[in-house]
């Protein structure tokens, strides 16, 4: 049994410093952790994710609520919902990290109603997180919609701690709205990558999808695979169509993987993501919270 | 004054620290939970289920919200027994609390095969007889629903089982539980938990399909609360009061109250099952909930709340 200090995850209250309206349906809270949660949380790798108590969360007046979601917010919440996060700070005594999220539901749309002082529960860092193997000159990035947030905190620490690394990032989205990756990257870190965009309506960068951009690149600037490294998260399609050029090119590749998930700690096995058994015809369940969210795309069998 | 409240139970010859366990297939091996609370503050674990050889489990998804609740099809993903044996009881070895192993199968030579190692297992206080899991094509619910073949496989297994303790583990989704209870006891069961998850399906209107891969799956969470408590009763009145053998009672646990509901109901210890998914350091707070509600209504043992509705 771990004593206090060694334990790397627990159960937290953060308070809120933030939380406002970045696109549309797109909101972006910011929370800050005191004491041992501060140390844990400064710690955190990208591509780990949190899970947050959103269940005394009031909806907001009924005005406001979207008419797809009118039938839908009446269930009250049981269950945490994940989030990835970025965006974190530290200094000795308190960690702030911010969370992008889009309403989509009961637990998001509740979200919208939390303000600046409140405090909320908090269950993390959970999940693996990206990993900077040795001797990787180039890291490429492939962020789809709501992929941004886990490959923005991937962006911070590259910049921060990785300074010789050359990082080219993709971003694609259905608007310019919606291109996440671009309209919450920070200013610094802007300034130290390489970027290119894709939207489904050519509202900015090219007109489709961002992995025909990924593709027509790798083909026109030859990078030596062994010294690459590609980072992926968004939907299912999308990191299957990543996880395709990365096998043609033999370039290592890590994705974040989204599972429904109903705790975030390896209790309920609710969010098994189909893996490959090296050297063996068979696959095995692995679990998205505990195993993951990142996976190597040569185990992953991609759920089309 | 809350140190002067005696909530240790006798439950079934195995003396417990208190009534509380955590609930099958919802705090994993142990070390899943190990983080968030210390182990030792609860009366019991007890495992998730373990089969002969290791299961996959489900497809995706595997688990949905519902109102104040969930449905769950893993469908008894598992790492089998040998395994078990060797990574997973090096922790329970340590932990104070009474560890229970989960125990299911597709048939009853799966059953007593896994039992007859487990017995020999000093780490474990007892086994719990799963014969009700909705979520398999063959074994789990289809033993546990009639009481011919209940019969036959608790006597089957409380003869593998050795002197480890025996609990077997009830459906609710069975016309007359009672019924089934007393064939458990009667072939020799040494206690009675229930209820396992009630068969349910939720349905998404825009596909016009199931939610679940599985199509049904397992509703647990508070939604079932009321409906657990009523069986605890009726159980307790019908089965397990006269023949002396003690109920643990589960289903939508997630407060001191809700524990010490069960208890009055009858139960002589409750296990905290999808709770442990919002709070993993629950169940060690809802210890501390039942002693402040006894040094409150002054009750100096617990044993006198049990079974105490009138």
């Amino acid at each position: 049994m771990h004593n206090e200090i060694e334990k790397p995850k627990g159960n937290f209250t953060a308070e809120i410093c933030s939380n406002h309206q970045v696109g549309p349906k797109f909101y972006r809270l910011g929370l800050e952790f005191s004491a041992r949660a501060a140390k844990i949380f400064a710690k955190a790798k990208p591509g780990q994710f949190l899970e947050l108590d959103l269940s005394s969360a009031a909806l907001p007046p009924s005005e406001v609520i979207p008419a797809e979601l009118a039938d839908a917010c009446r269930r009250k919440i049981l269950l945490r919902r994940p989030f990835s996060f970025f965006n974190v700070a530290t200094d000795s005594e308190r960690t702030t990290l911010d969370i992008l999220y889009c309403v989509l539901g009961a637990g998001t749309l509740r979200m919208t109603t939390l303000s600046k002082g409140e405090s909320i529960s908090i269950i993390g860092p959970l999940g693996n997180g990206f990993c900077v193997p040795q001797g990787k000159q180039t890291a490429l990035l492939v962020a789809g919609g709501m992929g941004a947030p886990p490959l923005l905190h991937l962006t911070e620490t590259l910049v921060g701690d990785y300074p010789d690394i050359r990082i080219i990032a993709f971003a694609g989205a259905k608007t310019k709205e919606e291109l996440l990756f671009e309209t919450q990257l920070d200013r610094p870190a802007a300034e130290k990558i390489e970027r290119i965009t894709a939207t489904d309506d050519g509202s900015a960068g090219y007109r489709g999808f961002i992995t025909d951009c990924f593709t027509k690149w790798l083909k026109e600037n030859p990078v030596t695979a062994d010294e690459t490294m590609i980072y992926s998260c968004g939907p299912e399609e999308m990191l299957a169509k990543v996880a395709q050029t990365a096998k043609e090119k033999n370039i290592d590749c890590q994705i974040s993987m989204e599972r429904l998930m109903a705790c975030g700690i390896g209790l309920c096995q609710s969010c098994a993501v189909e893996c490959r058994v090296e050297g063996e015809g068979q696959t095995v369940y692995k679990l998205c919270c505990k195993d993951g969210p990142v996976f190597d795309t040569k185990e992953v069998v991609f759920k089309l | 004054m809350t140190k002067e409240v005696d909530i240790s139970v006798d439950f079934a010859g195995i003396k417990l620290a208190n009534p509380v366990f955590t609930a099958s297939g919802t705090c994993g091996y142990a070390d899943e939970l190990a983080d968030f609370m210390d182990l030792n503050a609860l009366g019991g674990f007890i495992t998730k289920s373990i089969t002969a050889r290791p299961r996959k489990g489900n497809p995706t998804p595997r688990m949905v919200e519902t109102d104040s609740g969930m449905l769950n099809a893993i469908g008894l993903a598992n790492i089998g027994l040998e395994k078990f044996i060797e990574e997973k009881i090096p922790l329970l070895e340590q932990i104070s609390a009474a560890v229970f192993v989960n125990v299911a199968g597709e048939s009853v030579e799966d059953y007593i095969a896994v039992v007859e190692r487990l017995a020999a297992e000093k780490a474990i206080a007892g086994l719990e007889l799963n014969i009700s899991c909705p979520n398999v094509a063959k074994g789990g619910i289809s033993f546990g629903t009639d009481p011919a073949q209940v019969e036959e496989i608790t006597t089957s297994v409380k003869k593998a089982a050795g002197k480890k303790v025996l609990m077997v583990k009830l459906s609710p989704c069975v016309t007359d539980i009672s019924t089934i209870a007393r064939a458990a006891v009667d072939a020799g069961a040494d206690a009675l938990s229930l209820v396992n998850t009630f068969t349910a399906m939720v349905i998404d209107i825009e596909k016009r399909k199931p939610v679940l891969a599985n199509r049904t799956g397992g509703l647990s969470g508070p939604a079932i609360k009321p409906v657990a408590v009523y069986m605890v009763n009726k159980i307790y009145n019908e089965v397990a009061k006269s023949s002396g053998i003690p109920i643990m009672g589960v289903g939508g646990i997630r407060t001191a109250a809700d524990a010490v509901e069960f208890i009055i109901a009858g139960a002589s210890a409750v296990g905290v099952g999808t709770w442990n998914f919002v709070e993993p350091d629950g169940p060690v707070k809802i210890v501390e909930g039942i002693k402040k509600y006894c040094s409150h209504h002054k009750i100096s043992h617990i044993k006198e709340l049990i079974g105490s509705v009138e």
